[in-house]
């Protein structure tokens, strides 16, 4: 099956003319116009279901969001089903609607993320993230952990400070590239929240969040909605789509969500696990898969755990993550930046187009697959030879959620 | 639509749900936290897994768990100090909190770490921490009720009016 059209709304701190249900519109009419200017001639009507991906009803201010939702798309009398999988949302909705068109259950699906946090309000200190975070606290274990204060950041933290007691990296300076690459890279893309230009010493010297983690090492909460268009094979020959991106692999898994039960805690095994299995879905190989795709849209809620994910996901051997993106800092042809070996984020990622939970998975999908299209605008990477493409997602705690999708255009599909 | 000179309107609204939830098979960890100090872990008994925090039912091996009391003393695996963070907690910052293994158990749980001196090079891996206890009047039959403070600082913990140590 393939992606046959792709919306996505501005990435923005707050929306204050946008509802969640507004914001998911404008993704569906963009996704739809996408799909149209791919060659289909569709509207919602001929959607057949939708799988919505919206991670937290707290944010939303509503339990079941996605019924309203529905509604508001116009989508009655059609099935509709929500997945919440922390910050891994967007790609296990991905893998849901994958599911929904390969089972012959839908020939045509809305895959659609949305997410508008920022309608929580702390009052004590008069601002918004604190009762965001809080929000997404309440995720955490509530018996053992939320009394102890964990938030997403000293979870994450965990895992990228054992991993730098196994093998001295990244240290803080090589968390701090992640933050040039990909705050950088949203400069070039005019959906993104926070295009900056940063060096190592601001982001050392910025506010520190939880230790060793600065505020720019963090991405920032968003709202948005993002939505893809799924056809099956049947579909798109039949709508005669001109640029479909077949989806060749998706897998996700769900580790133990107590880092304290891991047998390492350096270790994000559900990245491990569900890469492992969505590349030999796509007939690719783990050990050289830096090779066999042009381009990654990774899931960088912190930088410290994209440089970590670059080594679960088969990028780099085990402990040389840091160095990878180090080292090729300002050298073209090397390492995770835009004109790299393999453009890790060429969107700028969660730390440059920030993180709009449900929404953001979705986007990563949709922006690896414009890419493949050759059609990302200005932060298109320079060469698509190979024709395929991965988007990852992760969330959770302890980052106990991982998705992985793989794409291909259609020369990736005949390249061995 | 897009509206020239569109003027938002916001309005404030909370959700409040409250609880009286029961810690169902858990619940003796409570208990016992709560009136006798005690730390208790689980065992499998089929495996000999040590969980901690307990488990009555061993999830690898599908077998049932027994209590077992735990030293109060472990080591730290990974930690961090906070400096930011949610709207329930950010007056407490900086806090330490830490994933400590207990001396015989398997897993690791989740502790506040409290120290005179909270900096990364005394909260960190490899260090040797040991239980503190809130006074009784002030224990609950929650997590919050103990906490763990580097070894060599037990013993002016332990002095202060509002804490205690375990038996």
């Amino acid at each position: 099956m393939a992606i046959i059209g792709v919306g996505i709304t501005p990435f923005r701190a707050r929306y204050l003319d946008k509802t969640y249900f507004e914001l998911a519109y404008d993704a569906t009419k963009l996704a739809l116009g996408d799909a149209n200017k791919n060659g289909a001639e569709i509207t919602h009507n001929d959607l057949e279901s939708t799988v919505y991906g919206i991670y937290n009803e707290l944010f939303e201010r509503q339990f079941m969001p996605d019924i309203f939702t529905n509604s508001y798309l116009g989508m009655n009398n059609k099935p509709g089903t929500r997945i919440a999988s922390g910050g891994a949302t967007g790609g296990y909705t991905v893998r849901m609607a994958y599911s929904e068109v390969a089972s012959g259950l839908s020939d045509l699906c809305l895959c659609i993320g949305l997410e508008k946090c920022n309608d929580c309000y702390d009052e004590q200190t008069g601002t918004t993230t604190p009762e965001v975070l809080n929000a997404i606290a309440y995720s955490a274990d509530m018996t053992y952990e939320y009394p102890m204060g964990m938030m997403a950041a000293s979870s994450y933290v965990s895992m990228v400070n054992a991993h730098y007691d196994e093998f001295g990296n990244p240290t803080e300076e090589q968390m701090a590239y992640v933050s040039i690459k990909n705050h950088g890279n949203a400069k070039l893309n005019p959906k993104a929240q926070s295009p900056m230009d940063v060096t190592v010493e601001d982001v050392i010297y910025s506010r520190i969040i939880c230790y060793p983690f600065k505020m720019l090492d963090c991405c920032l909460y968003s709202e948005a909605s993002a939505a893809l268009i799924l056809a099956s094979e049947q579909k798109v020959k039949e709508l005669g789509i001109e640029k479909p991106i077949w989806i060749t692999g998706v897998a996700a898994a769900n580790t133990d969500c107590f880092i304290g039960n891991r047998e390492s805690v350096g270790r994000l095994y559900s990245n491990i696990y569900a890469a492992k299995a969505a590349y030999k879905m796509a007939g690719l190989d783990y050990n050289k898969i830096k090779e066999q795709i042009d381009v990654a849209e990774l899931h960088d809620a912190f930088s410290g755990q994209e440089v970590i994910s670059y080594e679960e996901l088969g990028f780099v051997p085990f402990g040389e993550g840091g160095p990878w993106i180090e080292k090729s800092f300002e050298k073209p042809g090397e390492g995770p930046w835009i004109d790299g070996e393999l453009p890790c984020c060429p969107s700028g990622g969660l730390i440059g187009c920030g993180h709009a939970v449900g929404a953001t998975g979705i986007m990563s999908t949709g922006e690896a697959a414009l890419q493949l299209r050759q059609e990302a605008g200005k932060h298109q990477v320079k060469t698509i030879e190979k024709g395929r493409a991965i988007a990852h997602s992760i969330g959770g705690p302890g980052a106990a959620y991982a998705a992985v999708i793989v794409m291909a255009n259609e020369e990736g599909l005949k390249k061995p | 639509m897009s509206e020239e000179n569109f003027q938002e309107h916001e309005i404030r609204d909370r959700i409040v749900i409250q609880y009286k939830y029961t810690m169902g098979g858990q619940s003796k960890f409570f208990i016992e936290l709560m009136n006798n100090k005690k730390i208790l872990g689980t065992k499998c008994k089929k495996c000999g897994k040590i969980w901690m925090p307990p488990r009555i039912n061993c999830s690898e091996c599908f077998e049932d768990t027994d209590w077992v009391e735990m030293p109060h003393t472990g080591t730290i695996k990974v930690s961090t100090i906070v400096w930011y963070t949610t709207s329930a907690f950010i007056q407490s910052v900086p806090y330490g909190i830490a994933f400590i293994q207990l001396d015989k158990a398997d897993t690791g749980m989740l502790q506040g770490i409290f120290s005179e001196n909270l900096v990364p090079s005394k909260v960190k891996k490899g260090q040797r921490v040991k239980a503190v206890f809130k006074k009784k009047e002030d224990r609950e039959g929650k997590m919050t009720d103990f906490f763990f403070v580097p070894e060599d600082e037990y013993d002016a913990w332990i002095a202060k009016p509002q804490y205690e140590g375990g038996s």
